[in-house]
């Protein structure tokens, strides 16, 4: 195995093959696009919130997805997840929205969500989820969309960590488990402990214009 | 370089048009391929094959600015996302028209390979009621063709691109060249099984898929990577990228140009004889002509018969082989509609490899004859995918901290069976494109509009498609079912399988080309995407496309060699 070839495996191991299949043609421009690109939230320096916005949604995000037995949001950089996607993929009026409760939050701690004490902070989260609670995010099978974006603060805020966590690298090998590639197997034992597999694609982009 | 002789020019590089080129240059012509789309490089031009979500753009949450401003259209697809876009149409740089009241949704390639490399790779041949079907109940004109004329075409083509799938001896679904079948969850062995003993009538089968289960042709078995649309370097899945072309390629005999939109056809004095192609350079403005004894149009369905339309001539005033009257209209698609049950059974397996298949429930509705309780002629089937929920339907619940974050970690506790029932649609006049008479595109040619509405049979389908899946459900076990009451339908295009505008028959007064997809009207002219269908059945059109394809060129090289074509 010369050196290309070995990178090639080496790109489809990384991806969760078990076996590597006969007549693999991976190219060079193709593996050095899967090795070389950056993560997403290391691909631009995210600059739409202040430095006391920044710590506000890093604290809440810490709160939502903790570090436990396994990695939380903050190691998987969740937080600049939210922070690139509210600048980059709201449109103003998603970013006016997300701002305000951001500003909110800000007013019912104090001045200050770092300065209260974790307990303080979850309270508070929770009085907001608790005056959310008729919102339609909540309603089952309510996620087949792109984005709701008549959810509340809270609601949009708990998605974007949920996304910013599960779809990372971190999240997506450390929390969650790659689907092996290479062979199929329909059935397999499933313990209480085990992991889902990660996305190859969302369900939500299924939902777009499908019918109901 | 418009002296360049080539014996035949095919027009468009996608399921078809790849097919055109194979069989042809196999029987030794030389062959111009012309694609109006982009060079890409099988496997190598598949950059989105394998990509992480981490690495993709908003982690591949859908770019939405840019589905609005350039992606209208196209980001209604399901395989339209950052890692296949490359593939897709620019709705803005390509535009047509579509009518508020009657939309049409358009999805289009525009690489080398076009749909082929999108498409859902379900393959199901037609039957001989399938053939039958507007003859026995009147709609649409009686097929020229019928399963016995097609059988061995379906087998050509199978034995090239590979399937897979269970041979079960249904007489209205007949089995293809089957490679073995993909693999079944636990619960749907449960779901089969408890649907076999509570309505036999309703069978359930493995869906039949170009992929490969075993190694095929020098390809390589599928390795289950999951999302096909991205491009599968392996070949596992066909496309004309990965067999056809090559295929073609190897022979000697093809020339493949990109970036080259075919504008008009033109003929000779007689106006029987295709004499020049005319395309434009879609990146240089350049204009040429190319010649060739036989011109193939397969440029998808509606590119087709707007090219037709727009090579209108005195002799042919409304379009190309247009005395019927029947270019542009009969315009067709399926309708799909999703009814969803909830099953707790199995819930302690799981399963390895992402299955780019699922389970499919042929057409039980009017099979042999008009079911006494069927307030609808033709049927549907399901195709019915399985899938294990996990924290993309878990995370919009109350909570904070250890114990929200638990609950995105495990499969949900239940299966999600999905019934999407492919409605056949009737061919119908109203349903059509047509060439604006003022609006033109970049390089000047009329624009392609486009006015489609569903009719009461679809719509009575839909509503069976309700009842009897409520009914499969409960048989299954299913302990919550979500019923869709059709109250909010596709548009026409969504179901991405248009068909009809420049449909075949035995009689030039009624249809555009004749039984062996030869223009009625111009001897050296065949036209074999899904513009040339008839009806539509209910079933994936594909590999009939692909089989009408292989047997056309069979046709027109023996009739060239009979000296039939050259006027």
């Amino acid at each position: 195995m010369n050196r290309r070839e070995f990178l090639q495996c080496a790109a489809l191991i990384s991806a969760g093959a078990t076996v590597v299949p006969k007549g693999w043609t991976l190219s060079q421009d193709q593996s050095r696009y899967l090795a070389a690109s950056p993560p997403y939230i290391e691909q631009a320096a995210p600059s739409f919130f202040s430095v006391s916005q920044r710590a506000d949604v890093r604290a809440m995000a810490d709160l939502i997805i903790p570090r436990t037995d396994t990695p939380g949001a903050l190691d998987a950089g969740a937080d600049r997840f939210i922070e690139l996607m509210v600048s980059d993929w709201f449109n103003e009026a998603e970013q006016q929205h997300f701002m305000a409760g951001l500003a909110e939050i800000r007013d019912r701690s104090g001045g200050d969500f770092t300065a209260r004490t974790s307990a303080q902070q979850l309270a508070l989260l929770e009085a907001l989820e608790s005056e959310s609670a008729d919102a339609n995010w909540y309603a089952p099978f309510s996620t087949m969309r792109v984005w709701d974006d008549s959810a509340p603060f809270i609601c949009q805020l708990k998605e974007l960590a949920v996304l910013g966590f599960t779809l990372s690298e971190v999240g997506a090998t450390q929390f969650l488990r790659p689907n092996p590639m290479g062979s199929l197997n329909g059935s397999l034992p499933l313990g209480p402990d085990d992991p889902a597999y990660d996305k190859e694609s969302m369900l939500r982009s299924f939902a777009g214009e499908a019918s109901q | 370089m418009n002296d360049t002789q080539f014996d035949a020019i095919v027009v468009g590089s996608g399921m078809s048009g790849g097919w055109a080129a194979k069989e042809l240059t196999e029987k030794g012509l030389k062959v111009l391929v012309l694609d109006r789309g982009s060079m890409i490089r099988h496997g190598v031009d598949y950059v989105g094959e394998h990509a992480e979500a981490w690495k993709l753009p908003f982690y591949g949450m859908p770019d939405r600015e840019r589905a609005a401003s350039d992606y209208p259209i196209q980001s209604k697809s399901y395989a339209f996302s950052d890692a296949t876009i490359q593939f897709f149409n620019n709705d803005r740089d390509n535009p047509y028209l579509r009518n508020e009241d009657k939309p049409f949704n358009w999805i289009r390639a525009d690489v080398v390979g076009g749909r082929s490399l999108l498409w859902g790779r379900q393959v199901y041949r037609w039957s001989e009621q399938d053939f039958r079907a507007n003859e026995t109940d009147g709609h649409g004109i009686p097929w020229p063709v019928d399963y016995a004329d097609l059988a061995p075409w379906y087998s050509h083509v199978e034995r090239f691109i590979g399937v897979s799938g269970e041979a079960e001896g249904f007489d209205h679904l007949p089995d293809s060249e089957f490679l073995p079948p993909m693999d079944y969850y636990a619960v749907e062995n449960t779901i089969k099984q408890r649907v076999k003993e509570k309505l036999p009538e309703v069978p359930i089968t493995m869906g039949r898929v170009a992929i490969l289960t075993q190694e095929h042709n020098g390809r390589a078995p599928c390795h289950y990577c999951g999302p096909c649309q991205r491009g599968c370097s392996t070949g596992s899945y066909f496309s004309s990228q990965s067999s056809t072309l090559p295929a073609a390629q190897a022979t000697g005999n093809m020339t493949l140009l990109s970036d080259q939109l075919v504008e008009r056809l033109v003929h000779d004095d007689t106006g029987r004889r295709i004499t020049g192609v005319n395309a434009v350079n879609t990146q240089t403005g350049e204009r040429t002509t190319y010649t060739a004894k036989l011109v193939f149009l397969c440029a998808s369905t509606l590119a087709s018969t707007q090219l037709m339309l727009n090579s209108r001539s005195e002799l042919h005033p409304n379009g190309l082989s247009n005395r019927s009257g029947a270019l542009g209209h009969y315009l067709m698609d399926h309708l799909a509609i999703s009814h969803t049950g909830v099953l707790v059974d199995d819930v302690d397996t799981y399963y390895q490899g992402n299955r780019p298949n699922a389970m499919y429930i042929p057409r039980f509705r009017n099979v042999g004859g008009q079911d006494a309780d069927a307030d609808f002629v033709r049927g549907y089937g399901y195709q019915s995918p399985v899938l294990r929920p996990d924290w993309e339907f878990a995370f919009n619940r109350k909570g904070f901290g250890a114990s929200y974050k638990d609950a995105l970690l495990r499969p949900a506790p239940y299966w999600v069976w999905a019934l999407r029932a492919f409605v056949e649609c009737l061919p119908r006049a109203d349903n059509r494109v047509f060439l604006d008479a003022t609006k033109k595109d970049r390089f000047g040619m009329p624009l392609l509009a486009t006015e489609f509405t569903w009719g009461d049979n679809e719509r009575a389908l839909v509503r069976d498609s309700a009842v009897q899946a409520e009914k499969i459900l409960r048989a299954a076990g299913a302990v919550y079912s979500l019923i869709a009451d059709g109250s909010k339908l596709d548009e026409g295009g969504d179901g991405v399988h248009e068909m009809g505008t420049a449909r075949m028959g035995a009689d030039p007064a009624t249809s555009v080309l004749n039984g062996f997809n030869q223009a009625h009207e111009i001897d050296n002219l065949f036209v074999t995407d899904g513009s040339f269908m008839t009806s539509a059945s209910c079933v994936n059109p594909s590999l009939t496309y692909m089989a009408f394809t292989a047997r056309a060129c069979d046709y027109a090289v023996k009739q060239l060699a009979e000296g039939n074509l050259t006027s």
